[in-house]
């Protein structure tokens, strides 16, 4: 199986500011890999990097075999990365249809001819309906964004962003703000969302222990900008020192983990 | 329609949600009574109408900019005045007298011209594009003004009637305006309005509108921010120069108050008065501009302290101008019945 | 060398006026965050209601070398015009930018015709004040001694406003409602008041920089949007938000305008636009600026 995006002793540096001090990781396709650790520990800056938005100050981050230093939202998404974000980034004034079609119009390079129709493209529109009715979105394609919930424009980002079709796709908090009742329906079509659109990795920045424990094939614990550690749940939650580390004292429970 | 789609579709921006053909049914309807209006209006009525054919095609690109791309230019009127003078020194200098010939230059000329400066503009927003957009329309208008020698400083250029079709239209000034003229500017008018119509319902369109709505998100679902601003600019300054060149000929000349920065504030009124958010809405402001213009000018020359009072009235209490207005009291009755 | 200085003195005077009308900008912006495109009709309008206020104080026998505390009093008076302005600049503040700057945009355009109706469409002059200072040998250069006393009066103004910032309660909580408005209101400031102050002060350099250019030049309609134009050219120079860009923006607009009058009167206005052109693309934020376009 083949690795999709690998970090190589990447360090951060602000001037004195150390924000991610030599940092090993990697993700194979076919994982779900979750990233975890307290506020301040980096993890905003690892996926920053990750995603090539930030340079690292050393090392380097290689997606499918590229560098991607630098690289910018555009061409990481054509290379085949896409990322959704903590706090809701939504179109306000378009429709869900319309911002699932943004995303599948840059993937089908519909943008050259300025004057075809958006409505009779058959091709987009279908795609479109695809990823809606994965993510549940099927009886709400007309309703404008604005007038959405905020966990449905939660899922809305994360959907506009499955509807790249990117092999990589990057979550930055996805139960966020959700009820926990919600929590594992979100996960749950995460991963199913995946298999369905043909997404071969998931990354997810995540604080609830129990979602991870449940879902993730590895958990990589960051702390003051350096990797804690890197191992699967089982071995992950029988050191309680990791874990109060990361989360705090309490010894979550380990419930039967959910195969990718 | 149920409760919901009803209450969705209030408060939304004229999008996919209400009925098709929402936006441009409008302009049909306009196009055809202009159509039909020189068989019941006055010369008076009809000589007002072609400088209104300039306005809302040239308004159709300042939307197109500002409505469904989300940047708001104070120097449009720029384009105004490079369609104007290229027309002006086809037929007076260089004695080219086709129209068609003159549209294309038009054209060629505005795209050298907004290439350039789009590209160093789109690279900022809101203040910072409004700022130098401003700047960059009274640079044109300095440059029209002070070098004399090439531009007439002042007094302006002569636009010569060209000839339509290759055709020689017999009469004078006004047979020419309110017969010919007016229905090929009618006709460039239904032809570029439907153009932008497919413009604003594709892809293409659809990006800008992703862009206007939260840039970063944008660029992370593909869409190619600056490059996008730019082909928006530049066809706005398209429209913005055939605009321009229907209005010099129908004034019979081009002067350099054409570019200067009440003109844009014109256009910007003209929009704001209609309605950014529709797509007729600038074709309404317009139509309402030159009607308000008329009257407001007969009864007093501090016509701009009313336009003035007039924008700032819009923009706190009805920011989606007179289509906002008529769209809320559609909405109102549909959820009566 | 005279000419050198002449020059140099006359882009200085330039700078310190509108240097003036750029802290207004910059105080304005940083705190409330909005760009206020009627600043040059403020310029205007205390240069219009200067003349008159001028012209009044002289048929009541004021002595001509009063003119300059005069023309300050009279900035000051009429800047207070921004305090019912601000009142329906307040609708906007939460909303979109375009709405800010459209109508600041309206607020130009109806300031036009409110010149033209009080002092009608040919510049005022008001020639008699420059006679009354004389002028000063500066290293073999005459130059206005009036120049000279304004220079004096922006430096005053700009090191008394930087104390009042720097070092009073009031100048702290400025600042304070400046770095986040949400915190200091949770503090219990009153940011409208805070607003309705800073807005006022803006207005007020704004006019009293327009007053003091008077005696150098004239009250015209151009004088509005040629300013806003500059305005932003310092701005851009100096960087958005920062009153020691302003400073020194003021100063190079000033002194390339100086430059540029004696050497290509027609491209005097030009060469601005090109500066702001190559700031912009070599460093956007401008020398000291915190805000990126």
């Amino acid at each position: 199986m083949g690795v999709l995006l690998q970090a190589n002793n990447v360090s951060k540096h602000y001037g004195s500011y150390v924000a991610l001090s030599d940092v090993n990781m990697s993700i194979a396709e076919g994982e779900f890999i979750s990233i975890v650790g307290p506020n301040g520990a980096g993890k905003s800056t690892l996926v920053n990097v990750l995603t090539g938005f930030l340079k690292p100050t050393k090392g380097s981050v290689h997606f499918q075999g590229g560098d991607i230093a630098g690289i910018g939202p555009v061409e990481l998404g054509r290379r085949g990365m896409a990322r959704a974000f903590q706090l809701v980034n939504i179109f306000p004034d378009l429709s869900v249809r319309e911002t699932l079609s943004v995303a599948v119009a840059s993937r089908l390079k519909r943008i050259g001819n300025p004057l075809r129709s958006l409505r009779r493209d058959g091709e987009l529109q279908e795609a479109v309906e695809d990823v809606a009715a994965v993510f549940g979105f099927s009886q709400r394609l007309d309703r404008t964004t604005r007038t959405l919930s905020q966990g449905e424009k939660k899922l809305l980002d994360v959907a506009s962003a499955f509807a790249l079709q990117p092999e990589l796709i990057l979550v930055d908090e996805p139960t966020s703000g959700v009820s926990t009742a919600d929590k594992h329906g979100i996960m749950e079509l995460l991963v199913q969302a995946a298999k369905r659109t043909g997404v071969k990795g998931i990354i997810q920045v995540e604080h609830d222990m129990d979602l991870v424990a449940r879902y993730s094939d590895r958990i990589i614990a960051l702390q003051s900008g350096k990797v804690l550690a890197d191992e699967a749940p089982e071995t992950f939650f029988r050191n309680p020192a990791l874990i109060s580390a990361v989360v705090g004292t309490r010894t979550p429970v380990v419930a039967e983990r959910r195969r990718a | 329609m149920t409760q919901e789609a009803l209450t969705s579709a209030r408060m939304a921006r004229p999008s996919l949600v209400l009925p098709r053909a929402h936006g441009y049914g409008i302009i049909l309807v306009i196009l055809a009574f202009m159509a039909a209006l020189p068989l019941v209006a006055s010369t008076y009525v009809l000589t007002l109408m072609v400088p209104f054919f300039a306005f809302a095609i040239a308004l159709l690109g300042l939307n197109l900019l500002f409505g469904y791309t989300g940047l708001l230019s104070f120097g449009h009127a720029m384009f105004l005045a490079i369609g104007a003078y290229t027309t002006a020194a086809m037929t007076s200098k260089l004695g080219i007298m086709s129209f068609e010939l003159i549209l294309l230059t038009t054209v060629a000329v505005s795209v050298l011209v907004a290439i350039p400066v789009g590209f160093l503009c789109v690279r900022y927003t809101k203040i910072f594009f409004g700022m130098l957009t401003l700047a960059f329309g009274m640079l044109l208008h300095s440059f029209l003004f002070k070098f004399y020698g090439i531009t007439g400083g002042d007094q302006g250029m002569r636009v010569l009637r060209p000839l339509l079709l290759g055709m020689e239209i017999e009469g004078g000034k006004t047979a020419y305006l309110t017969g010919p003229f007016y229905f090929y500017a009618l006709g460039l008018l239904a032809l570029l309005s439907f153009v932008m119509w497919r413009i604003v319902q594709s892809p293409f369109g659809l990006h800008l509108k992703a862009i206007r709505d939260n840039e970063q998100k944008a660029a992370y679902l593909g869409v190619r921010v600056a490059r996008m601003r730019l082909y928006a600019f530049v066809i706005s300054g398209i429209y913005g120069a055939i605009g321009g060149s229907i209005l010099a000929i129908s004034v019979g000349l081009a002067d350099p108050e054409m570019a200067y920065w009440t003109q844009s504030g014109n256009l910007v009124f003209m929009t704001v008065l209609g309605g950014s958010a529709s797509f007729a809405g600038p074709v309404v402001g317009a139509l309402a501009f030159i009607i308000l213009q008329d009257e407001v000018m007969s009864l007093t020359q501090y016509w701009r302290f009313v336009m003035g009072a007039i924008l700032i009235l819009l923009v706190i209490f009805f920011p989606r101008g007179l289509t906002g207005i008529a769209d809320s009291i559609a909405a109102r009755f549909r959820g009566g019945q | 060398m005279a000419s050198l200085i002449d020059i140099g003195l006359g882009g200085v005077f330039h700078a310190a006026i509108i240097f003036l009308v750029a802290a207004g900008l910059q105080l304005v912006f940083g705190v409330q965050k909005i760009i206020n495109l009627a600043c040059g009709s403020f310029y205007a309008l205390g240069a219009y209601f200067g003349i008159t206020a001028i012209a009044f104080a002289n048929s009541m026998g004021m002595s001509p070398l009063l003119v300059l505390p005069a023309l300050v009093l009279a900035g000051f008076i009429i800047g207070l015009v921004g305090i019912p302005i601000e009142r329906v600049l307040r609708t906007v503040y939460r909303r979109d930018e375009s709405f800010q700057l459209l109508l600041t945009f309206g607020l130009l355009l109806m300031f036009q015709d409110v010149f033209r109706f009080f002092w009608g469409p040919t510049p005022q002059t008001l020639n008699n004040a420059y006679l009354a200072y004389g002028t000063a040998n500066i290293f073999g250069a005459q130059v206005p001694t009036y120049n000279l006393l304004v220079i004096l009066a922006s430096i005053l103004i700009a090191l008394g406003l930087g104390a009042i910032l720097q070092r009073t309660r009031i100048g702290r909580i400025v600042r304070a409602t400046a770095e986040n408005r949400d915190m200091t209101e949770a503090l219990g400031v009153d940011s409208k008041k805070v607003f309705a102050v800073v807005f006022t002060v803006g207005c007020m350099l704004g006019t009293i920089g327009g007053a003091l250019v008077v005696p150098a030049g004239a009250a015209s309609l151009e004088m509005a949007v040629e300013l806003v134009v500059e305005a932003f050219a310092v701005v851009v120079i100096g960087g958005l938000g920062s009153m020691r860009g302003a400073v020194v923006g003021a100063l190079i607009v000033g002194l390339i305008r100086a430059v540029a009058i004696i050497v290509f009167p027609e491209a005097e206005i030009l060469s601005i636009y090109l500066v702001v052109i190559a700031v912009l693309i070599l460093r956007p934020a401008g020398l000291f600026g915190k805000a990126a376009a």
